[in-house]
Parts: C-alpha cells; sequence; structure tokens
C-alpha cells in the first residue's frame, strides 16, 4: 500500500512540477507556471473600458458586474473583445452596458455612456492625478 | 521515504479533510452567480482550459449552473466524509472542471489551483477514518495501511510546488533584475490603474507605496525569499524541532505575503488567506475535537 501511495503522491507532484518544462508564459490550468507578476512591464496603458456620464457631466466609473463579469479581468476581456469587433459590436456592447446601468439605483444619475480607449501613465494617474488620452469609441444613451 | 510515511493520527488527516472540504463548500457556494454570469459571456471569448478542452464549445449556462450546484453538493458531502471513497473524488472532479470552466475565458487565475490540487489530494487519501459520517468499512480505507501521514506531507509538497514554480517563474522572465524593485513597482502600479479604469477599488496602500520606490526592493526580495524557500514546509518536520519552528515561521511569512497582496493591489487569493492550505504544520485536530466538544456541550443542554 505504500508503494501506491508514494506511486500516487510521486504522480501529483510531478505533474505540478511539469510546467517547469514549458515556456513560462504558457500557463494553464490546473497546471499553472504561475507566470503572474513575473514580466517587466511598462507603466503606461493603454485600455479599453467604459464609464457613465451623469446629467451634470460627472463621470461615474462602472463596476465590473455591469460590464457583465464580477472580475475585473474578465471585465476587461469581454471590453478588448467588443471594441475589436468593429462598430456594430461596440453599440451592441455599449447597450448591453446601458442596459444593466438602467437597473442599478446607484446610478440614476446617469444619462450617457462611454466606450473608450485610454492611454495613462499608472504613476501620473494614480499618484500625482494626470489622467492621459482617451479615443471615445461608441456613445450610447441610459434609457429607462 | 521513512519521513514521508510517519504516521500521525487519523484525526489530523480529518480534521484537515473538514477544513479544506468546508472551504471548498463555501467557496463554490458563494461563486455560484458567478459560474453562471461567466457561462453567459459571448462565445467569441470562450478559450477552455484544462479539461475543459474536452468540449467543442460552451455549455449552455443553464447547464453550467446544474454542475456548480453538483459540485457544491459533492463538495458538502466530502467535508461530512460521506460516502468517501465514492464522493471525494467525484468532488475533486466537479471542483477542477467547475473552476477550469471559469478560467476557460480569456483568463487564467491562479486563485483556485492551489484548493483544487489538495481536494485531488485528499480524495484518494483515507481522509474519513475519523470524524466521518455514513457507513464505513471496519477495516478502513484501503491506503490506511500506510498511515495517515503522507497525504499531509503531500499537501505540504503540492502547496511548496506552486510557490516555487511563481518563483522560477519570475526567474526565468526577469532574471535576478526581479529584485531591484522597479518591475514590480510598474506591475502594482499598472494594476492598481487597471482597476481604477474599470471601475474596481484601487488597493489601500497602492498609491502611498507607489510614491516610495526603494520600498519595492525589498517587497521583491522578500517575495523571492518566500516563493523559494516554500521548501522548509515538505522539510522542516525531517530537521526537527527548529525546522518545525522555521516552517511555521514561513507560513506567518506566506500568509503575511498575501495580505501585502491584497494591501497593495487588492488581489484576494482567497484560500491562502484563510490559512488552510497550511495547517499541516500543526495540530488542528486539537481545534476541531475542542470544537466538537463545545457542539456537543451545548447540545447536551
Amino acid at each position: 500500500m505504500k508503494l501506491l501511495a508514494a506511486g500516487f503522491s510521486i504522480a501529483l507532484v510531478a505533474s505540478v512540477l511539469a510546467p517547469l518544462v514549458r515556456a513560462p508564459t504558457d500557463d494553464g490550468y490546473p497546471l499553472s507556471t504561475y507566470p503572474m507578476f513575473a514580466t517587466r512591464r511598462p507603466t503606461t496603458l493603454t485600455l479599453d473600458y467604459a464609464f457613465g456620464l451623469a446629467g451634470d457631466g460627472t463621470r461615474r466609473a462602472l463596476a465590473p458586474r455591469l460590464i457583465g463579469s464580477i472580475e475585473v479581468l474578465q471585465a476587461r476581456a469581454i471590453l478588448e473583445s467588443g471594441v475589436r469587433g468593429g462598430p456594430s459590436v461596440q453599440r451592441a456592447l455599449c447597450d448591453d452596458i446601458a442596459a444593466r446601468v438602467a437597473r442599478d439605483v446607484d446610478l440614476a444619475d446617469v444619462v450617457e455612456l462611454h466606450v473608450v480607449t485610454g492611454t495613462h501613465e499608472a504613476v501620473d494617474y494614480l499618484v500625482n492625478h494626470a489622467p492621459g488620452q482617451e479615443l471615445t469609441r461608441v456613445v450610447c444613451k441610459v434609457v429607462r | 521515504m521513512k519521513g514521508w510515511f510517519a504516521d500521525v493520527p487519523a484525526e489530523r488527516l480529518a480534521a484537515v479533510r473538514i477544513l479544506v472540504g468546508a472551504f471548498a463548500s463555501v467557496y463554490l457556494t458563494v461563486r455560484l452567480g458567478e459560474f453562471y454570469a461567466v457561462a453567459r459571456l459571448p462565445a467569441v471569448s470562450f478559450d477552455p482550459v484544462g479539461p475543459i478542452d474536452v468540449l467543442g464549445g460552451p455549455l449552455p449556462p443553464i447547464v453550467v449552473l446544474a454542475i456548480a450546484m453538483v459540485a457544491v453538493v459533492l463538495a458538502i458531502a466530502f467535508t461530512l466524509g460521506f460516502h468517501y471513497r465514492i464522493v471525494a473524488p467525484l468532488a475533486a472532479i466537479a471542483a477542477l472542471w467547475v473552476t477550469a470552466y471559469r478560467n476557460s475565458w480569456g483568463m487564467v487565475f491562479h486563485t483556485e489551483n492551489l484548493l483544487v490540487l489538495h481536494l485531488i489530494a485528499l480524495a484518494l487519501a483515507p481522509a474519513a477514518d475519523a470524524w466521518a459520517l455514513g457507513p464505513r468499512s471496519p477495516a478502513g480505507h484501503y491506503l490506511a495501511r500506510a498511515g495517515y501521514g503522507w497525504p499531509l506531507r503531500l499537501i505540504a509538497a503540492l502547496t511548496t510546488a506552486t510557490y516555487v514554480l511563481a518563483g522560477v517563474a519570475k526567474l526565468r522572465l526577469a532574471g535576478l533584475a526581479w529584485t531591484d524593485g522597479e518591475l514590480l513597482r510598474n506591475q502594482v502600479a499598472i494594476d492598481n490603474l487597471r482597476k481604477a479604469l474599470l471601475g474596481e477599488p484601487v488597493a489601500p496602500l497602492a498609491t502611498q507605496l507607489l510614491e516610495h520606490p526603494d520600498g519595492f526592493i525589498a517587497f521583491a526580495m522578500l517575495t523571492l525569499a518566500i516563493e523559494l524557500g516554500a521548501p522548509i514546509l515538505v522539510v522542516g518536520e525531517l530537521l526537527g524541532r527548529w525546522g518545525t519552528r522555521l516552517a511555521k515561521l514561513w507560513v506567518l511569512g506566506a500568509w503575511s505575503f498575501h495580505v501585502g497582496v491584497v494591501l497593495m493591489m487588492n488581489i484576494w487569493f482567497p484560500y491562502p488567506l484563510s490559512l488552510i492550505p497550511y495547517v499541516v504544520v500543526f495540530r488542528p485536530e486539537r481545534w476541531l475535537a475542542w470544537l466538537i466538544a463545545r457542539l456537543r456541550r451545548v447540545r447536551g443542554m
């Protein structure tokens, strides 16, 4: 029985260590190379995102669940594929998010939704409150 | 090999089963809404990983929800040790399937790997020879003849492997330059910017720390020390009292590291933060025995 237990133990640990022979960026699940936070990255980020505009012109951030996932990284993937899909997909994405915003009582003052591609320097944005540039992809009304 | 099979009470392994199973039960239950929401994402975002590779395309969301609910029931039965030999492997497979499906939409998370690996390790172990509900063979689990200690060492080895892999990935991708702190600072800055733009809260200490770049040198070195120092979790016990103390110190370091990740990046690794993956270096059966005695006393009143 010890042989069986040892065989099972070795097989499982070897499987988990097997990603060592893969390229570190070749990630998987549940056997991962765990490449998170390992690569050098520039601090300037270009990202697709959405925000709401209140009647008085105030910008309102939209939680990932309003984009379509409670996970921020999945929300990003939804926005990226929406923006990449061209004008008709962008419009559908905008209407989809606007419909969720319309049902959110905390965002009752939001009248317009913007999907944009923004480029910001991270430290400037977070520490010095100096945003970069934004390219508007699509704007849609929030219909209630 | 002798150290690997050094025996421990059946109650210790059972306590680890109960803790890991209870965590899985709560985790899968809390995530049910997310599993359903993810399943409704556009099919174009479907990018299968792991066992989900066998699918040609996404499943109907209602089927995904049904499988997730079955996974919850199996995880509860796993926790209770109910018909363990049959239920435990099914519970591990279900948890693997459900979490892999969630990871199959363009983003591989790293928050569930260890939980699933521990469920797999426990699934084939004699972890329900104590504190279990339902019928049991008088002779116990067939692998009980190898003792109750080896699954705990296997859990420690799996935990160790995941941390070492993360450390090795940093060295393979960035080399020793990873310790200069700039790379970590950039990751913290970019991750928090992304959160700010995507409507998530920025981490509580992010902006303060970003103003002091030199602090990231220490954070980077500590991160690598914890990740590459993880083998102490396995070998500590073999090195006697001091080894065990070092292993416990490593646990404190690893847990603090995850707390630091929350404070700097607002990224939550719920399983390590619960401390459950590390209980194998303690004696969790004492805590549970105390709890069971208290519950019995309350019921007797």
